[in-house]
């Protein structure tokens, strides 16, 4: 198989026995549904600290929906719905009547498909998380900026030009950007909703080095079309098929020895 | 293939080019027709109303845009024709009066004039004194009296004996009463009307005795003569103080008119004797003999003369000044309009727009913002007038109006608000609830800034659309003519919302429907269509350009 050469390396080392830590997300046995099309099928999945999880699967599989129910975002759709089980994060239940969803968007950040900064400065994109909480000393806003541009390797490259519109930026640096924006208001998870499908192959490069750069702090969530990204950048990845998780494990142990045969089809590209 | 064979790609006739060419003429046609026609529509106004704009001095006829609208007065002196304005025609006839005025102070008969005015004026002040005055009304009253005997003398006689009346006037004796009585009110009404100043007075006396004027005989005609009487002797009382006023009226204005000694003085003065004039001729029988009056009527004479000049015109109402009320009205008007309709309009379109979700209710109420659009402007001036001015009791006010034309734009600046957020990438809305906003701060960082250019510009030409309509305003906020200007005149702030105003639209109706059309009023009519055609060209230019900084502003 190539896409062993591709392989991200050795999961970090407390990734090796799960079973002595406490995950950050855990879903259990979730059933979701829009209306009455129900897309999620009693999926139930542990995501550790400061690893990344890669959700792949065919397109409709759900695995964007399962993303976006992680912070709520589905909240938007009218009928959308938890049919059964739950989300939680650090053993807090997400859909309980009594969590502030805007609370949880700040733990729990995104990065979508389609860069989208707003049409304003670099600057002010960065510093919208913090203006809208209230945030008001110019210095602390200065400093966070700074502080999340480097994080997101693109100070170097926007440190003279931070009060020019953010449209004037290419397609990697505004995902970049928008990465920034999302490392500003200090989450503790990151999800990134195919985050590269947009992008040519050099800018795909370098948001994956960011990713990689950026586990040593945060859990990251990636959904992926790309099975090649999956293998470069995540330590575990879960397969999805029809709403329902087929399986997940580690990286390496999906792409080279599956469990399952739906899995070993999907990667070597026999549906899909 | 022959060298000399036919082309192949040589030009054939078929049914499918004739029609491509019949296709292409008559889209270009009909659009040059349309061209045309706005070509035809500005033309016409622009070569018909620029001269009022731009004639007489200078680059811009300031008089027509910055003066209020008068009465064109046309004079024809020798054969030079005139054209001016109420405000010039009056000022030349002052200073024609004036002029003449000087010449008769200067003149010969001046003093003997005056002379015999003192004269006169002295001896009606004695007229005045007040056991003369009171004499005179005291005489007035008795003179009453005597005519009453005479008259209920009369009525008496007709009904002590009812038979012979009803033999002698050819009636049945049933209806004598009801003659009499009859008799007895015309009088009365002829009195209100000979002694006009105590007419109230009349009606009451015949309305409290009203009960025994209707069934009259003659035990109860004795207690309303009785009751006449004493209503004399009252009414005597009043007659005396009015006098006495306008005796006082008289002096102040003397005295004034010989202090300054101009025409308009003497003006006040003669008028405040004409006003006593009819007081005292009521009162005083012989007025029309008395030889204090006849001469200081004729004292007056020279004078008079000397304030009489004429000045013969031909008049055409609203053809003269200016219509700058009509363009502050229409200014305010649109402004207050525009605030209005946007601020409601915007709030209903984020609620459809961000928080009402799909549904039955939705559709509703968008049906009928809809059909609303398509009410006619008359429909909602009653709506305005009946809500407004009648209902919460505004009357004819800028509020009422502001109002009536915002409700009138509204469907626009709905439809157009909501398309504007609508066009808004969801991407803004999702990655500013992704960062930790709410959902209201949501709109107000992510999106309504950059919907504002679309909302502005529609809105805008909206209701500058509205402004040029004259239905909804006619009831509810236009006055056909008003001079004062909105802020003149105010005695508190708030009063400021309460005030009718003019308005172009208004006013083009109001010259072109209720004057005829001539070579005096037509540059009037012209004018003001060209004036307001510039402003809503300003006002559009305004809204492209406010659209384009904030493209530029906010470009994705």
């Amino acid at each position: 198989m190539q896409e062993t050469t591709e392989l991200s390396p050795e999961p970090a080392s407390v990734l090796s026995n799960h079973s002595e830590i406490d995950p950050t997300i855990s879903i259990k046995d979730l059933d979701f549904a829009y209306g009455s099309n129900q897309v999620l099928h009693g999926v139930s999945l542990d995501i550790y600290p400061r690893e990344v999880m890669a959700f792949i699967g065919p397109s409709g599989c759900g695995k964007s929906t399962l993303l976006r129910c992680l912070n709520r975002m589905n909240d938007l759709v009218d009928d959308a719905k938890i049919t059964k089980g739950s989300i939680e994060i650090h053993g807090n239940n997400l859909h309980d009547p009594s969590v502030d969803v805007i609370e949880l968007r700040k733990k729990v950040g995104m990065v979508f498909q389609k860069s989208n900064p707003f049409p304003k400065s670099i600057y002010q994109n960065v510093a919208y998380g913090l203006q809208i909480q209230g945030v008001r000393s110019k210095r602390k806003v200065d400093q966070k900026v700074e502080e999340s541009l480097r994080k997101a390797a693109l100070w170097e490259e926007v440190k003279d030009r931070l009060n020019e519109n953010a449209y004037g930026l290419s397609g990697g640096q505004q995902q970049r950007l928008c990465i920034a924006r999302t490392l500003a208001v200090e989450p503790e998870i990151i999800l990134m909703d195919e985050p590269c499908s947009a992008l040519d192959p050099v800018a795909t490069g370098r948001v994956e080095e960011l990713i990689l750069g950026l586990k040593n702090e945060y859990t990251i969530v990636v959904v992926t079309h790309n099975m090649q990204q999956a293998g470069r950048i995540s330590d575990r990845t879960a397969f999805f098929y029809l709403g329902e998780l087929i399986e997940c494990d580690f990286t390496k142990k999906i792409f080279i020895n599956p469990d399952k045969k739906q899995t070993e089809d999907y990667i070597s590209g026999k549906f899909g | 293939m022959k060298p000399n064979q036919d082309n192949p790609f040589k030009a054939r006739l078929s049914r499918e080019k004739l029609t491509e060419n019949l296709v292409f003429g008559l889209l270009r046609g009909v659009t040059f027709f349309v061209l045309f026609c706005a070509a035809y529509l500005f033309w016409d106004i622009f070569s018909k109303g620029a001269g009022k704009v731009f004639e007489g001095e200078g680059i811009l006829n300031w008089e027509f845009l910055t003066d209020d609208p008068q009465t064109l007065h046309v004079l024809n002196e020798d054969g030079v024709e005139q054209r001016l304005s109420s405000k010039k025609y009056y000022a030349l006839k002052d200073q024609k009066t004036l002029n003449r005025w000087n010449e008769f102070l200067a003149g010969s008969t001046y003093e003997s004039s005056q002379q015999k005015l003192k004269e006169a004026f002295s001896a009606l002040e004695k007229e005045w004194q007040a056991e003369e005055r009171e004499e005179i009304v005291r005489s007035f009253v008795a003179a009453e009296k005597d005519r009453l005997v005479n008259k209920f003398g009369f009525w008496k006689d007709l009904l002590s004996d009812i038979k012979a009346t009803a033999v002698d006037f050819e009636v049945p004796e049933a209806d004598v009463p009801a003659m009499v009585s009859g008799y007895f009110l015309g009088h009365l009404n002829q009195e209100s009307n000979r002694l006009a100043l105590v007419k109230s007075e009349i009606t009451r006396f015949r309305a409290t005795h009203y009960p025994i004027i209707e069934k009259l005989n003659v035990g109860n005609l004795q207690s309303l003569e009785e009751a006449y009487r004493t209503f004399l002797n009252q009414i005597a009382k009043p007659y005396g103080s009015s006098l006495s006023s306008f005796s006082d009226e008289i002096k102040t204005t003397y005295q004034k008119f010989l202090d300054a000694n101009g025409p308009k003085e003497f003006g006040h003065f003669k008028e405040a004797l004409i006003a006593y004039g009819q007081v005292r001729e009521v009162v005083i029988s012989d007025s029309a003999e008395s030889s204090v009056w006849k001469s200081i009527q004729s004292a007056l004479k020279p004078f008079e003369e000397a304030v009489s000049v004429s000045l013969p015109s031909t008049d055409y109402a609203y053809s003269g000044g200016g219509i700058f009320p009509a363009i502050i009205g229409t200014l305010l008007l649109v402004i207050g309009a525009m605030l209005i309709a946007i601020v409601l309009g915007v709030f209903c379109a984020i609620f459809l727009a961000e928080y009402g979700k799909s549904g039955r209710f939705l559709s509703l109420v968008r049906l009928a913002i809809l059909n609303l659009a398509g009410v006619p402007s008359i429909i909602f001036g009653l709506f305005g007038f009946g809500l407004f001015v009648i209902f919460l009791d505004w009357n004819v006010s800028l509020l009422a109006g502001w109002f009536t034309l915002a409700f009138m734009v509204l469907p626009v600046v709905i439809t157009a608000s909501e398309e504007a957020l609508r066009s808004i990438p969801q991407g803004f809305r999702e990655s500013s609830l992704a960062l930790g906003a709410t959902k209201w701060t949501m709109i107000k960082t992510s999106v309504l800034p950059y919907a504002m250019p679309g909302i502005l510009t529609s809105s805008i030409l909206g209701v500058a659309r509205a402004a040029g309509e004259t239905a909804p305003i006619m009831f509810t906020a236009a006055y056909a003519k008003r001079s004062e200007l909105p802020w003149e005149g105010l005695e508190n702030w708030t009063d400021f919302f309460f005030q009718g105003v003019m308005a172009l639209p208004y006013h083009i109706y109001v010259v072109s429907a209720k004057i005829p059309q001539n070579e005096y009023t037509a540059d009037m009519q012209y004018g003001t269509a060209f004036v307001f055609l510039v402003l809503v060209l300003g006002v559009a230019s305004l809204s492209i350009f406010l659209r384009n900084r904030l493209r530029k502003k906010y470009r994705w």
